[in-house]
């Protein structure tokens, strides 16, 4: 006992009365915690932010909506949410592939492949865009078999939609992977030996249990396509009404010096991915109770 | 009705053997479509005149200096980004106080705002005519926005998501036996923070704090916004490629690549091999 | 269940507006279909090509019968050049510089000379200013003044943008001909010098003529070294600035060209030549000069004087520097002196 004793009163040898001290001394450190990220995140995103919000409605928020109601700005928001979804569309079905065989099977050049999906995380959009235009430009390798197929990649949507799967790629497999292996296998296992065929152990098995990750990785996915710009620009040039997605739009609004129009359009954009990355996790906590 | 006898217990989990050739050729197809093939061009374009030019072109000065100021700014703020999204991270899972939620969602913000869009807010905000920006100036002639300091700024931004995304899963399910044994034998919070929970924590910071590294390292929208472009001073290596594919300097452009392209690949290696040994960590 | 119901949601769409975005007119000239031309311009004149498409579309349609619609990129002169060597299928190239339509010619897309009369293959011109702030708080009234210690000066980057590369060469011809106080004439190195001590106070190289007026807008700078007609257009967008004429500086002439690949691969010839030649027409040059550029017309030119005051200097690129032929390489190239200048610049 005084062994134990002797530690306690070494170290801390006021303890009676410091128990109140030690307790408003740890909230006082509390809030000041609190504070100090609260001022970041104020500073740092908050205030940015906030002159998004002023900047687009400098005009009053009739001026914003006008501005929205230009053709351009529809056409844009048409253009960027139809290669969002095509985007979507292949990854869901490859991306999931993709999850199934990092986490399913074993085999040579397994560490390789898990890293080489993340790689689209780090490669500067800049760098995607010039790796297509290398392949698809008028002067890149595969230019003579798409010139004989009567094919246009670079400077047309296609490119874009190469791009922006390449630069989300990484989602979807991320998501779905470690729902999948906290999964395990010993549903499958006991839905094969009932005679169930792997496809359909996937679809009624499966499937249902990574429900969550799939959803996560579509919606981030999918935000992260609405937002693609330095790869759409390099191999897309922006032409107007046809190549011009809504990051592409507001570049050219802001040349345009449409300040109102440009911020107005971000702000959808913004409030557009923001709706839908805070709105899965609300569902999911929903689904939780 | 079943065909219990076909289904052998070598055969489970995994489907029958075409199948599973099938399945693994479609997702090494579509990555070879989708990643290998690109990587291979550039890496084949840059390496046409052999690894000495590349060299060169890299060693240029405006080139060089380009990489240099990249990676420092880009560690500068994986630092920071380190020290602040761990006390968020742990801010909102072991404090609670008003305005909690909406702390938990700004987290999640710059993953929705487009880079370019950051860039443009950054410089409404923080640029020489902003009353933040010229009062700097005035008082301690310093220049954020078109210097590095606008760099770090737009960076630390749009990477704020991945330091506070890794750490607070981790802290969340930490058991708080260590520490709680901890404070019985007297330690006070600041020591257990120290010496218990952030030992704890360094896999989840450094893989994190790595990965927003690694993507820094690329970031284009919000700096050629925010940057300044000037040569030698505050110009990025990404934007240097860009200037270079738009000035069809293709060896300028392929070389910068393929070294952006090496470092990206290796940190990315490095933080996968940290996640592994943190899920196998946590399975001890 | 739920995903499943979205899949097939996310199919549905991408179907769906696979098909809208099938349905599209086929470009060809040939009998009234409607045609689609498609130009490729440097940033500068966005706003009269924005007047003029119009004007020529309802010339063409009471002319010919035909409907044509535009589709317009505007990027910096030399980035625009890239895109169209890259596989942007341009009918017409407006660019700032001849230099970047040569680009178009060396990689074999452009196979006519488009020096063509009346105006030796250019459209308009244009003079380098300087745009300084209401009441010209620092002063700038001429070159020299852009040395001094403190200032803060826009250019864009000559890599990407045609009026950077006019703007460095027309202090370059002011230095040469000795129009700078203190720079001997025809002393290279002692106009290099001063290049670089004004390069030392450039605050940022944005990519094209317009990225840079439009941040010297925002309040960044004391003056920005830009285009006459970029001062002119923002001070019609209500801009409060003013712009000052150096007294040395150079004449900007911008081409126009046919892209012969692209208009005999879309079939679009007849319209893109008709299109050019409209651009030499008063009314187009008319339009012109009220968007800020100095006309080629000769009475359009008298009538717009006072907007456009003369020059007390005022070089060309062929006079001074024996043309972008040579001026390019000597200047910008990888070893040019520019490129070397701003090396030496930030090194110090």
């Amino acid at each position: 006992m005084t062994t134990l004793a002797q530690p306690t009163t070494e170290v801390n040898a006021t303890t009676p009365r410091p128990e109140n001290i030690s307790r408003s001394m740890s909230a006082w450190r509390r809030r000041l915690l609190i504070g100090i990220v609260v001022a970041y995140a104020a500073l740092l995103i908050l205030a940015p932010l906030t002159a998004l919000v002023s900047g687009a409605f400098a005009k009053g928020i009739g001026a914003s909506l006008t501005a929205l109601r230009d053709p351009a700005v529809f056409s844009a928001f048409l253009l960027t949410l139809y290669i969002a979804f095509i985007t979507v569309a292949v990854h869901a079905l490859f991306g999931t592939v993709l999850a199934w065989v990092l986490v399913r099977y074993r085999f040579r050049g397994h560490w390789l492949l898990n890293g080489v999906i993340d790689l689209p995380f780090a490669v500067s959009p800049v760098v995607v865009g010039y790796m297509l235009l290398l392949l698809f430009g008028r002067t890149g390798v595969l230019a003579p078999v798409l010139e004989a197929l009567n094919i246009k990649i670079a400077f047309a949507v296609p490119g874009m939609i190469l791009a922006t799967l390449f630069v989300t790629l990484p989602f979807m497999a991320r998501e779905v992977m470690p729902v999948l292996e906290a999964f395990g296998v010993e549903q499958e296992q006991a839905a094969a030996t009932l005679g169930a065929s792997g496809w359909q152990t996937f679809w009624m098995v499966t499937f249902p249990a990574l429900r969550w990750g799939f959803i996560y990785g579509v919606i981030l996915t999918f935000a992260r396509a609405l937002g693609e710009f330095g790869a759409v620009l390099v191999i897309g040039g922006g032409v107007q009404g046809r190549t011009e997605t809504v990051t592409l739009f507001i570049y050219r609004a802001l040349d345009e010096r449409q300040y109102v129009g440009a911020y107005s359009a971000a702000l959808v954009l913004g409030l557009l991915s923001l709706a839908l990355v805070i709105g899965t996790e609300l569902l999911r906590k929903r689904e939780n109770r | 009705m079943t065909n219990t006898s076909l289904v052998t217990a070598q055969n489970t989990p995994r489907r029958a053997p075409w199948g599973r050739w099938g399945i693994q050729s479609a997702a090494w197809t579509y990555i070879t479509l989708m990643l290998l093939i690109p990587l291979a061009v550039i890496f084949q374009d840059g390496l046409r005149d052999g690894l000495g030019a590349l060299w060169q072109s890299v060693t240029s000065p405006i080139a060089w200096s380009a990489l240099r100021l990249t990676i420092w700014t880009s560690a500068l703020m994986a630092v920071v980004n380190a020290i602040m999204g761990t006390l968020t991270a742990f801010v909102l899972v072991r404090y609670s106080f008003p305005g909690k939620g909406l702390l938990n969602a700004i987290v999640d913000l710059p993953l929705a705002i487009p880079t370019l869009v950051t860039g443009v807010m950054l410089v409404v905000l923080y640029g020489p005519q902003s009353f933040i920006g010229a009062w700097l100036k005035e008082q301690m002639n310093w220049k954020i926005i078109f210097a590095p300091p606008g760099i770090v700024l737009a960076l630390l931004f749009v990477n704020f998501p991945f330091v506070v995304r890794a750490v607070q899963p981790v802290l969340q399910s930490l058991d708080r036996e260590s520490e709680e044994a901890a404070a019985t034998l007297g330690a006070g919070s600041a020591t257990i923070f120290w010496r218990v929970t952030l030992p704890a924590l360094w896999l989840p910071i450094a893989s994190g704090a790595l990965l927003s590294f690694a993507r820094a390292i690329g970031e284009f929208g919000a700096i050629v916004i925010v940057a300044g472009n000037i040569p030698l001073r505050s110009q990025t290596a990404a934007v240097y490629v860009f200037g270079e594919v738009e000035s069809a300097n293709r060896q300028g452009a392929s070389a910068m690549s393929i070294v952006m392209l090496s470092l990206a690949f290796t940190l990315v290696l490095f933080v996968d091999w940290l996640r592994k040994r943190g899920r196998k960590d946590s399975e001890e | 269940m739920k995903t499943g119901f979205l899949k097939t949601l996310i199919v549905f769409i991408a179907m769906s507006l696979l098909t809208a975005c099938g349905g599209q007119a086929t470009a060809t000239s040939n009998g009234n279909a409607p045609v689609k031309l498609i130009l490729g311009a440097y940033t500068t004149p966005r706003e009269a090509y924005g007047e003029l498409l119009p004007i020529f579309a309802a010339q063409w349609k009471e002319k010919k019968g035909q409907e044509v619609t535009f589709e317009e990129s505007y990027l910096g002169s030399g980035a625009q050049a890239r895109a169209i060597n890259e596989g942007f299928e341009a009918d017409v190239a407006a660019l700032s510089l001849d230099g970047d339509l040569k680009k178009i010619a060396d990689a074999g897309l452009i196979t006519h000379d488009w020096h063509i009369p009346p105006y030796n293959g250019m459209v308009s011109t244009s003079v380098v200013v300087f745009a300084v702030r209401k009441g010209n708080p620092k002063n700038i009234h001429d070159w020299a003044d852009l040395a001094q210690p403190g200032l803060e000066i826009l250019t864009p980057d000559p890599k990407t943008s045609g009026g950077a590369q006019w703007n460095i060469l027309a202090l370059f011809g002011a230095a040469l001909r000795g129009k700078i106080e203190g720079i001997p004439a025809n002393d290279e190195a002692a106009a290099t010098e001063f290049l670089k001590s004004v390069l030392k106070n450039v605050t940022s190289f944005d990519k094209g003529a317009r990225e840079s007026i439009t941040n010297f807008e925002t309040g960044v700078g004391d003056v920005a070294i830009t285009y006459e007609n970029e001062a002119l257009v923002g001070q019609q967008s209500g801009q409060e600035y003013e712009y000052v004429i150096p007294t040395s500086t150079i004449l900007i002439e911008n081409p126009v060209s046919v892209v012969d690949t692209y208009v005999d691969k879309h079939g679009t010839r007849e319209v893109a030549e008709a299109f050019v030649q409209f651009l030499f027409t008063k009314e187009a040059q008319e339009v012109f000069a009220k968007h800020g550029l100095r006309s080629l017309d000769k009475d359009v030119a008298a009538a717009t004087k006072a907007q456009y005051p003369p020059v007390t200097d005022l070089f060309t690129i062929g006079d001074q520097f024996g043309g972008w032929s040579e001026a390019g390489p000597k200047y910008f190239g990888d070893s040019g002196i520019y490129t070397q200048a701003i090396i030496d610049v930030q090194g110090q």
